[in-house]
């Protein structure tokens, strides 16, 4: 529509906009297989000269000829019938009738030859900044933003506050709420550049990581475990997690951010740091440990590899093309199996972190294993005398056809044998503590030198330095084939990118890696290097357009395309597309820095506009999608489980490292898969417990329950924008949860030795970060006295003020 | 621009409204406070023939040979190897289908109801409501381990991470009861499909299972914390309630503030009626024997049919229930000891769910109710070890009954070895488009949008003869089958 205004106005806009219709049915109905680029049967019906050409049996359209053989192949009346295998619905094919009748009129027709049909296809094209005199215009993106809000009839929104817009940014750029202290910080910070100064404080906490890295790990369905029935830890997967936060923090260029995912071991192959990208191929849902199942799992690996790179960096969804022509976007088959093969050699494998040290291969545990089993006989050994003389003991007192039974080889139990057994195992079985009992001094003696051992073997016990990714399994490639007609072995595919963004082989590879230092490198076919290079290419449609696009959706709670992984045709248009172009250039004029695009957006007066809906608002821009205000939004699963343990003081800010298991009630843990000993191993140190959300285990097949009720995803596919709902259980949680009372009351045993008004003071500006109003502060009195009637004692009513206010929505809520 | 085009582009709730496919019709009559209501209930498509569903899934895999697929022929082969032609294109994880050999049933067959339907002695108690269900001989699918053939039977795909068939029914028509979860889940504990065997997957998550839990508290969170009084409580909840009115008369026109108000006052309700709906000392011994409950094998088993009729009663949408864990009794032990696991197995739910059939039947619910036995496959008609069968996808049985269903009629066949169906081979997408048939909804308009198309649970299969078979005869002539 945008590009319609363009081009067309008043009485053409009908036909044109007939026109438009009829070229959106062509694009998804025809153009994967009559394009410029495929032109199967020689026809490109992409330009309107390729459809009056046509192909071998002759022009497609011949304006006003209601016969054009485009319509009777859509009408199906002969032999000739389009598109394969089904019928476009009766309305779409009058639309066309009317279309060809009318003349085929093509708006299109000043794009340049050969450039795709769809929006999101073509390059991107450098806008011009609307002019503006206005001084609500603080940069570019306002200018943007207010020529669309005057072209709707609306006004944008008076500033937030200095307080709102403060706290706004800490959970924008951090996740954290500040204190009130750094509010009262800026307020009294009369410099004219106050608010830029602290955008670049906040970029550069640490914190900053641990916010927009989840982002990204939503988005490569990140987890701890691999999930299914075993649900096995991936291991070192929290190695990529802590890649991902420090190549935010560090502001890593994002095409730089791209290649080491992409092919970190083909572009780097000696840094570790860049190859621990491609833990990208490892953290995803796999079931690598069934048996037997190697082939099938092998085509899954591949699918999930395929469709997440193209949903993650190019906002495509490929998925579809896997079986059939992808029906919306121009996406043939053949296409999806040509990126398919890109993957094709690479295997995942163990990242030695310090290769130098050890040629990739740990030499303690090695030897450590060795001690491990010599210590296991030695304890079978001392305690045997023991263990067989009670196990005798036990045996005695029991019937003999159970003795029988209980000594009768599993195999060759009878079924009645098989019963006993299993009924009496209990009885005969010898504890350790007993064996303790009954050993000798010198027995004894003997097992704790054992423990002294076992001890010293693990006082430096530490994660190991090896991260996941993969690698290529040599420079030839298995081939990848696809498969036609549900056959397994179809036609053989060589490895490509796609045709609609131009195409292009992946040629072969010529394997140039020299040996060195004391490792040699293995060969690769450098596809996956081919690949990053094509996405990272400055002008590919996609790439900067998608990230700049996410960007926005994480600052604005909405992208300026929607459906922040669906650039295809059967998602959003942009609303502001200008913009979005222009801010796809600058990003890629910017060396594709992350946190210039955060400068550019918080320095903005779009971003700074209050969040007060108003009954205009209401009834012109319900959803706010022309940026009328600030949308209010609730804080996400994390962020609320880290403002609880920020606001009452016991947030532990360490970074980092293997990831964290909080104790959890039987009831919470009920359903869980496997023996909770192996499944949910509960970190010693309590102080652990009080991590950042980001840090603790993501177990695949148990979300943490917190979090899963506050929409936290399921880290099986990609999750490009997060749920935002309102339910009883989410109430539930955070009334009567163990988290939220254990931390209130850590925080009311700090209140209870101060005055009561105090007290209150201290606690409205810890969690709701002002000072009570005087209605407030009465209110609170009165409730204080209430709850010492109720609970009889001080501290008891003041966990109640600090429950009632971590579960009020100025809390939840971000203006 | 057509407005076909245009539903695409709101955010959180709001978005909600149209990613259901209710489009701006349902925008404009419905107000946005109503769309915060995920849970309100829904009308269907189409006149329901079952207003709640009680879903018995079998845990691990039970043999089809050795409970409702009798197979003389194994019997008579005892010991010897397949056909090579027959053991082509089989395969599990622990056995060559050429090489292992056939074992014939170790429980005998007998005849009942008026289809004369053959059911195993397994299953003595069951086998009196022959009447009342119609058994499926003929269903296959291809995922041959636990947990992608359980995300496949309930999710419609072998990988995790799609909404479950409970999901998508509270999605579809909400619940009738607010104050307690819409799709509840009751299992021994832990499983090998985890909780995405009933989740909500990328459905908003209050569509997923709510696990009960034993005792008093069914849901987590549901008491109030250790030492909080009801009197402080509700103190409590009276400040946060004063709170938030104040913070949402300075934010005026946020409907999502407003329902999260509600939300607390549904939390509130919800503590009061969730435990009353728990509380089987309210039922009559006589009620509580014909479940078994009382008896050592079956008392966990009936206790849990007892309330999935409990919740079905007052409201509660789906109800499915587990028999069988990951790490203890289970139908999987057939691994080893066929004898054993399906001696045990059968005798923990066989009255329970005899007495479930029976009392839903009695109070006049089980016309309105849905009732589905299943198990994630079937196990193989030939021998794994000495004493075991392992996995067998490729033909296994299930039953319904309820729905106004027509009981007593079997439907599909398997070969003479019970390898394969040979007659209407039924699959997951089968089950699960005939089973939102029954409650009204049309498979192919219950979907949401994600990843760049309109997602259901049926992809892109359809209705069949099986719907039809299955439908009953009032609704047939209402049913429009888009195949």
């Amino acid at each position: 529509m945008w590009r319609l205004a363009l081009l067309f106005s008043g009485a053409q806009l009908l036909a044109a906009e007939l026109a438009e219709e009829a070229l959106r049915i062509l694009e998804r109905n025809c153009l994967s297989c009559h394009s410029r680029q495929l032109a199967l049967s020689g026809l490109d019906l992409s330009s309107r000269e390729g459809a009056l050409k046509g192909g071998t049996r002759g022009a497609a359209v011949r304006p006003g000829d209601v016969h054009s053989l485009l319509l009777q192949a859509v009408r199906q009346e002969s032999k000739l019938a389009m598109p394969p295998g089904k019928k476009l619905p009766s309305d779409e094919i009058e639309t066309l009738r009317r279309w060809v009748e009318s003349g085929a009129l093509w708006p299109r027709q000043n794009s340049a030859p050969g450039q795709p049909v769809w929006w999101s296809f073509r390059k991107v094209v450098r806008p011009a900044v609307p002019q503006s005199a206005n001084p609500w215009v603080r940069n570019a993106i306002d200018a943007f933003v207010l020529a669309k809000l005057t072209e709707k009839g609306l006004k944008p929104s008076s500033p937030a506050d200095g307080a709102t817009l403060v706290r706004r940014l800490y959970f924008d750029l951090l996740g954290l709420p500040p204190t009130r202290e750094q509010i009262d910080e800026y307020l009294r910070d009369q410099r004219p550049d106050a608010w830029e100064r602290l955008v670049d404080k906040l970029l550069s906490s640490p914190h900053y990581g641990e916010k927009w890295g989840r982002h990204w790990l939503d988005l490569v369905r990140y987890a701890d475990t691999a999930g299914f029935e075993l649900d096995p830890y991936i291991a070192d997967a929290w190695r990529y997690r802590d890649y991902v936060i420090a190549s935010f923090n560090a502001d890593k260029p994002y095409d730089r951010f791209i290649r080491e995912q992409l092919a970190g071991d083909e572009f780097w192959p000696e840094d570790p740091e860049s190859v621990m990208g491609t833990g990208f191929f490892c953290v995803g849902p796999n079931r690598d440990y069934y048996p037997d199942q190697a082939d099938i799992n092998r085509v899954e690996t591949l699918t999930d590899y395929t469709d997440t790179t193209g949903s993650v960096f190019m906002g495509l969804t490929l998925g579809c093309a896997r079986c059939h022509d992808h029906k919306y976007d121009p996406i043939p088959q053949r296409d999806y199996y040509r990126l398919q093969a890109i993957f094709a050699p690479a295997v995942k494998t163990r990242i030695a972190l310090n290769r130098l040290g050890s040629l990739g291969y740990d030499v303690a545990a090695n030897s450590r294993e060795i001690k491990l089993q010599n210590i296991g006989e030695e304890i079978g050994a001392i305690q045997h005398r023991c263990r067989s003389k009670i196990y005798a003991q036990k045996m005695s007192l029991l019937r003999p056809e159970v003795q029988q039974a209980l000594q009768t080889e599993d195999e060759k139990r009878t079924p009645a044998q098989k019963a006993l057994a299993t009924e009496n195992a209990a009885k005969v079985a010898v504890s350790d503590a007993e064996i303790r009992a009954c050993l000798t001094p010198e027995e004894s003696e003997r097992l704790r030198a054992i423990e002294v051992r076992l001890v010293s073997l693990f006082a430096s016990y530490r994660p190991k330095p090896f991260a996941c990714g993969v690698n290529d399994v040599g420079n030839h490639a298995p081939p990848t084939f696809m498969p036609v007609r549900g056959e397994l072995l179809g036609v053989r595919v060589e490895p490509g990118f796609l045709t609609v963004l131009g195409g292009g082989e992946v040629g072969p590879g010529v394997d140039h890696r020299e040996a060195t230092g004391p490792i040699p490198l293995g060969p690769t076919t450098y596809r996956r290097k081919s690949l990053a290079e094509w996405i990272t290419q400055p002008d590919h449609p996609l790439t900067a357009r998608v990230m700049v696009n996410r960007i926005w959706h994480y600052h604005f709670g909405r992208g300026i395309v929607s459906t922040t992984s669906d650039f295809g045709s059967k998602g959003a248009l942009p609303t502001h597309p200008e913009l979005l172009d222009w801010l796809a250039s600058e990003f890629v004029a910017r060396k594709w820095s992350v946190k210039e695009m955060h400068r550019l957006i918080l320095t903005s007066a779009t971003w700074k506009q209050s969040s007060q809906i108003t009954a205009e608002h209401r009834q012109k821009d319900p959803q706010n999608q022309w940026l009328s205000r600030f949308s209010r939004r609730r804080l996400s699963a994390e962020e609320l489980r880290d403002s609880v343990l920020f606001a009452t003081g016991n947030l532990n800010r360490k970074a980092g490292g293997r990831p964290v298991v909080t104790p959890l009630s039987k009831e919470e843990t009920f359903g869980m898969i496997g023996r909770m000993e192996d499944s949910w191993i509960v970190h010693f140190d309590p102080s652990e417990y009080r991590r950042r959300s980001i840090y603790l285990m993501q177990k695949r097949t148990f979300r943490l329950p917190m979090l899963e009720v506050y929409d936290a995803p399921e880290s099986m596919l990609s999750c490009p924008r997060r749920d935002s709902s309102t339910t009883a259980p989410q109430a539930l949680t955070m009334l009567n949860g163990a988290f939220v009372m254990e931390q209130g009351a850590r925080f009311a045993r700090q209140l209870v030795s101060l005055e009561q008004t105090e007290a209150i003071r201290r606690a409205w500006r810890s969690i709701l970060l002002r000072e009570p109003q005087a209605d407030e502060l009465a209110n609170a009195r009165q409730f204080l006295v209430r709850q010492l009637e109720t609970t009889g004692n001080d501290e008891a009513a003041l966990v109640e003020l600090v429950r009632g206010l971590l579960n009020s929505n100025e809390f939840l809520y971000v203006d | 621009m057509s407005t076909k085009r245009l539903p695409r582009r709101f955010d959180s709730r709001r978005e909600f409204l149209l990613r259901t496919g209710m489009g701006f019709g349902a925008l404009a009559a419905t107000s946005l406070l109503e769309a915060a209501k995920p849970l309100a209930p829904r009308p269907p498509h189409s006149r329901p023939a079952a207003k709640a569903v009680i879903y018995l899934f079998m845990h691990g895999g039970v043999s089809h040979v050795d409970t409702f697929d009798p197979k003389p022929e194994l019997a008579r082969l005892h010991g010897q190897t397949l056909p090579p032609s027959y053991a082509k294109g089989l395969k599990t994880s622990r056995i060559d289908f050429t090489k292992a050999i056939i074992r014939g049933s170790p429980w005998k067959f007998s005849r009942y109801g008026r289809g004369g339907i053959e059911i195993s002695e397994l299953f003595p108690h069951l086998a009196q409501h022959a009447d009342d269900f119609v058994l499926i001989r003929s269903c296959h699918g291809d995922a041959f381990d636990h947990a992608p053939a359980m995300y496949l039977w309930s999710c419609g795909s072998q990988l995790p991470g799609r909404p479950s068939l409970g999901a998508w029914v509270v999605y579809g028509l909400g619940s009738e009861n607010q104050n307690l979860p819409a799709f509840v889940v009751m299992s021994d504990g832990a499983m090998k499909c985890g909780p995405q065997g009933y989740g909500a997957g990328y459905l908003p998550a209050i569509y997923q299972g709510t696990v009960f839990r034993a005792g008093e508290a069914p849901v987590l969170n549901l008491s109030n914390p250790p030492g909080v009084s009801s009197a402080t409580q509700r103190a409590t909840l009276d400040f946060i309630h004063q709170l938030n009115r104040k913070h949402l008369e300075a934010r005026p026109w946020d409907d999502e503030l407003e329902a999260r108000l509600e939300s607390y006052e549904l939390a509130f309700r919800m503590q009061s009626e969730a435990p009353e709906a728990v509380d089987l000392s309210k039922e009559t011994e006589a009620t509580r024997k014909l479940y078994g409950i009382g008896e050592p094998h079956t008392d966990d088993f009936g206790r849990k049919c007892l309330l999935a009729r409990r919740l079905v009663e007052r409201g509660v949408r789906f109800v499915q229930l587990y028999s069988g864990t990951h790490l203890g009794d289970d139908w999987d032990g057939a691994h080893n000891d066929l004898l054993g696991s399906h001696t045990k197995m059968a005798a923990k739910s066989d009255k329970p769910i005899h007495g479930l059939l029976t009392d839903l039947k009695n109070r006049g619910l089980l016309d309105e109710t849905l009732v589905v036995w299943a198990s994630e496959f079937g196990r193989t008609p030939l021998a794994e070890g000495p004493n075991g069968r392992d996995h067998h996808p490729y033909a296994f049985s299930m039953w319904m009954a309820g729905a106004g269903i027509e009981g007593g009629r079997v439907y599909g066949s398997t070969d003479e070895f019970g390898l394969r169906p040979v007659e209407k081979p039924v699959t997951n997408f089968d089950v699960n488009a005939t089973i939102l048939r029954l409650l009204g909804l049309d498979h192919q308009r219950l979907t949401y949008y994600f990843q760049g198309r309109d997602m259901r649970l049926t992809d892109v299969h359809g209705e069949n003869e099986f719907t039809h078979f299955l439908l009953p005869h009032r609704q047939v002539a209402e049913a429009k089958p888009h195949a």
